[in-house]
């Protein structure tokens, strides 16, 4: 037993190295980026045998799990809540067809949406492929849940999904460890049928799914976290408190003391203890249900409020606001508690102005964004550019103004193909080429076989660096490869340096392109200033890897 | 016992550096802790922050609730007082003076110190003064740590330690700036706390604090009476005005005549 401090990511990183895995996979997401970086940092210093790698994407990432799973050995799975959307198929897919080596997988939603364009949550994905879900409140959490979360995926051959939010997976606190696990042997399953989803397979693995519910729910009952504490009878019935995961620590400071006049269920494994849900509602004179995220326990509760036995009171009775991180004040306006006054300081208002995040100083995209700006005002003021997701994304707002459309990632080919399928004429895209290699290659395929009349530029920055410096798959001349291979012609892969020094030549090229009909493909290809010596250590890493003649078994 | 401090500051400014350092020290201090803070997008020159909870009971929340922080530690004065509204109303702001003008509508600088400086329990440093003092500029996240190290509920000496651990495998040379820098920003935290008790008024101080070139040691007590002394007579406030617009940094002997 050894304590230390870590973040929540940082726990499940080493729960999941003491659980024993064999391999882990990620695509880098805030806020899920350090469980990998956590294992692939910890398994470096202690010369561990764990492989795996930053994959090119979730998907990806979930299908290299399931191979490791496949055979025999347990992995774990990391990415953000919108990256389990790129992996829902694999996800949906590999409940069905059921683990073999525990498989966890690790998502991260964002209630409040500090770093994502939503604030999907993850329990429904949960629900949807019926595997089970743990919900860690706290740091010790993160890493007890994910050794768990291992032994019951092997438990009951299903995926675990374990749920993160922000301010567990980017909180620090004191946690225990304990003594590390073997890894597994690497063995095959005798009957390999279930893992071959063809109709006649399918229909006998769903089955299984659909009769391993029943363990499930009675694991679920039967676990501890799953605590209801109801209070001694009074005169009249006591209300009712449904919590899960995080919500559990805003609400204990938000009640205090008072917390004991109220009967309690607290959830962090799914799927929901029906039988306890059942005893608090039937000891209760009302439910508050506090939960962080989508009203996800609520709505099965109050079953969108159409239940009228019982009042329920949440998120979608409006007692709770429906969007955003919860908080204790949250909470205590909820149950008309008073807040703490705060020091007043006159004027503040008039002094304050927002902060939001910038390109950095003499960062390339900047000079993209000026050269593309300009020519565009030349050709089209009223042009659109479509976008994606990254730091460039920043190119969206003041002084640049550079691209006006950010859905998700990989979005920005698609979207430019279908504005001029739409008879907008000619549209050009900006990509990076994390972003490219992630989910952008598929669609330039279909430009380049439609020779839709696209100028797509890729940001060839060779580095993922709004997430912190993660290696992309592709840079350099592997991009230009990739471009060429997909089907675009040679003479319309256009390499640019986006720089004060070369943006004349710069513009000279968007010229010629916006001159040809068909698909050209404009690199602008200069190294992320932020990075540098980060490229620098990944480029020679690249090349060292390139002298290997064979990846060793 | 409870303690919530918000650390904040810009992207690239070392908050979460420090935040680091001061949970090692709650965790070499035997109490428990629970620090929060932001990652991703906003680290690039956006506001950036953390919050650390202290106690000598386990912490629930990760969050800090309005008006109930002890303090706000800040690297930049416009985010100090970005946080205002988590404050107590008996907290107090620890911060450099030294704007970080990274977005076209910054407030005027005037506006901006006569709000921080009408804070009741404030110690504004210049941190790029004293950071360049110690020897590197980089070390400006330690001086405004130091300048709030007397008010935290452990040893100061604790956050030292941590200093060494952190920068030790960075050389000696970066240890002892670092070491400087935080010592200076404790002289001057005890110094204010000096003034402060000896009946100097907090809009007066907060204007003077920030001119002295503090040393990595305390101030010694008859400068201390020197400083309590001028101060107090009728022009106490003129002339602290009056230092603080000539933007010069003057020795802690130096007392103005």
């Amino acid at each position: 037993m050894s304590e230390t401090i870590l973040l929540g990511d940082e726990a499940v990183a080493r729960g999941a190295i003491d659980a024993g895995i064999s391999a882990a996979f990620a695509y880098p997401g805030t806020p899920s980026t350090e469980i990998y970086q956590a294992i692939e940092d910890h398994v470096k210093h202690h010369h561990l045998d764990v492989r795996g790698m930053w994959a090119t994407n979730e998907k990806v990432s979930l299908e290299q799990a399931m191979g490791v799973s496949y055979a025999g050995r347990r992995c774990v799975v990391s990415m953000k809540h919108v990256g389990l959307n790129v992996a829902a198929d694999p996800f949906m897919n590999s409940a069905v067809s059921g683990t073999h080596g525990g498989l966890v997988v690790v998502v991260a939603d964002d209630p409040g949406m500090h770093s994502s364009q939503n604030e999907q949550d993850s329990r429904y994905f949960a629900d949807f492929a019926m595997a089970p879900c743990l919900e860690p409140s706290d740091q010790q959490q993160c890493y007890d849940f994910t050794r768990e979360a291992f032994d019951l995926s092997e438990k009951l051959q299903v995926p675990v999904l374990m749920r993160l939010v922000t301010r567990l997976a980017h909180s620090r606190s004191s946690v225990t460890l304990t003594k590390p696990r073997a890894q597994n042997v690497a063995n095959f399953v005798k009957d390999p049928s279930r893992f071959v989803l063809l109709p006649g397979n399918a229909r006998r693995a769903y089955a299984s799914l659909v009769d391993k519910q029943k363990a499930l729910l009675e694991y679920s009952e039967a676990h501890p976290v799953n605590a209801l504490t109801l209070r001694p009878e009074s005169d009249t019935k006591r209300p009712g408190i449904l919590v899960s995961g995080l919500a559990w620590n805003y609400l204990q400071e938000a009640l205090g003391d008072a917390l004991q006049n109220y009967n309690l269920l607290r959830i962090g494994c799914y799927p929901l203890p029906v039988k306890k849900i059942r005893q608090l509602m039937d000891a209760s004179s009302e439910i508050y249900v506090v939960e962080e995220g989508y009203p996800f326990i609520e709505r099965y509760v109050s079953a969108l409020g159409l239940m009228t036995e019982r009042t329920i009171r949440g998120k979608l009775s409006g007692d709770l606001p429906r969007m955003g991180e919860l908080s204790q004040d949250a909470i205590k306006r909820c149950f008309g508690l008073p807040i703490a006054t705060a020091l007043q300081i006159p004027g503040l208002a008039d002094v304050l102005v927002n902060r939001p995040p910038v390109l950095c100083d003499k960062c390339p995209h900047t000079d993209s964004y000026l050269a593309i700006n300009e020519v565009i005002a030349e050709f089209n003021p009223n042009a659109r550019i479509m976008g994606d997701i990254g730091c460039y994304t920043l190119g969206a707002v003041g002084p640049l103004h550079g691209m006006h459309s950010c859905l998700c990632m990989g979005s920005s080919i698609g979207m430019a193909i279908g504005v001029v399928h739409a008879g907008m004429g000619q549209t050009m895209c900006v990509i990076g080429d994390g972003t490219f290699t992630h989910s952008g290659l598929a669609p330039l395929l279909d430009a380049a076989r439609d020779n839709t009349n696209i100028k797509v530029f890729i940001l060839d920055n060779s580095i993922i660096a709004m997430t912190g410096g993660q290696p992309t798959a592709a840079t350099d001349e592997d991009v230009v490869n990739l471009v060429a291979g997909l089907g675009v012609p040679r003479e319309h892969i256009r390499i640019v340096v986006p720089s004060p020094h070369k943006k004349k030549h710069t513009m000279d090229t968007i010229r010629e392109e916006l001159a040809y009909t068909g698909v050209s493909v404009i690199i602008a290809r200069r190294a992320c200033v932020t990075y540098a010596k980060e490229i620098k250590d990944l480029k020679e890493i690249r090349e060292t890897k390139r002298l290997i003649p064979v990846v060793s078994a | 016992m409870n303690y919530d401090l918000v650390v904040c500051g810009v992207g690239g400014q070392g908050v979460l550096t420090m935040a680091g350092v001061i949970d090692h020290a709650i965790h070499g201090a035997g109490l428990h802790l629970k620090q929060s803070e932001v990652h991703g997008m906003a680290q690039r020159g956006g506001a950036v922050s953390a919050f650390v909870r202290i106690s000598d009971q386990p912490v629930s929340s990760d969050l800090i609730a309005d008006g109930t922080a002890s303090m706000v530690l800040s690297v930049e004065p416009m985010e100090a007082l970005r946080y205002v509204p988590l404050l107590r109303p008996d907290g107090w702001i620890v911060t450099d003076i030294t704007p970080m003008v990274n977005v076209d509508n910054y407030p005027a600088l005037n506006a901006l110190y006569d709000v921080l400086f009408s804070v009741p329990r404030l110690v504004a440093v210049d941190a790029a003064l004293l950071a360049k003092k110690a020897g590197s500029i980089k070390v400006q996240n330690t001086v405004v740590l130091g300048a709030a190290a007397s008010h935290l509920p452990f040893p100061v000496e604790l956050i030292e330690d941590q200093l060494r651990r952190l920068f030790g495998r960075k050389g000696e040379r970066i240890v002892t700036a670092n070491l400087h820098a935080f010592r200076m920003g404790d002289a001057a935290s005890r110094f204010g706390a000096a003034l402060l008790a000896g009946g100097v008024a907090s809009p007066v101080l907060a204007r003077v604090l920030p001119r002295i070139a503090f040393e990595p040691h305390a101030v010694p007590e008859d400068l201390v009476s020197a400083w309590v002394q001028r101060l107090s007579r009728e022009d106490g406030a003129e002339l602290a005005r009056r230092l603080f617009e000539a933007g010069e940094a003057i020795a802690p002997d130096a007392v103005p005549a």
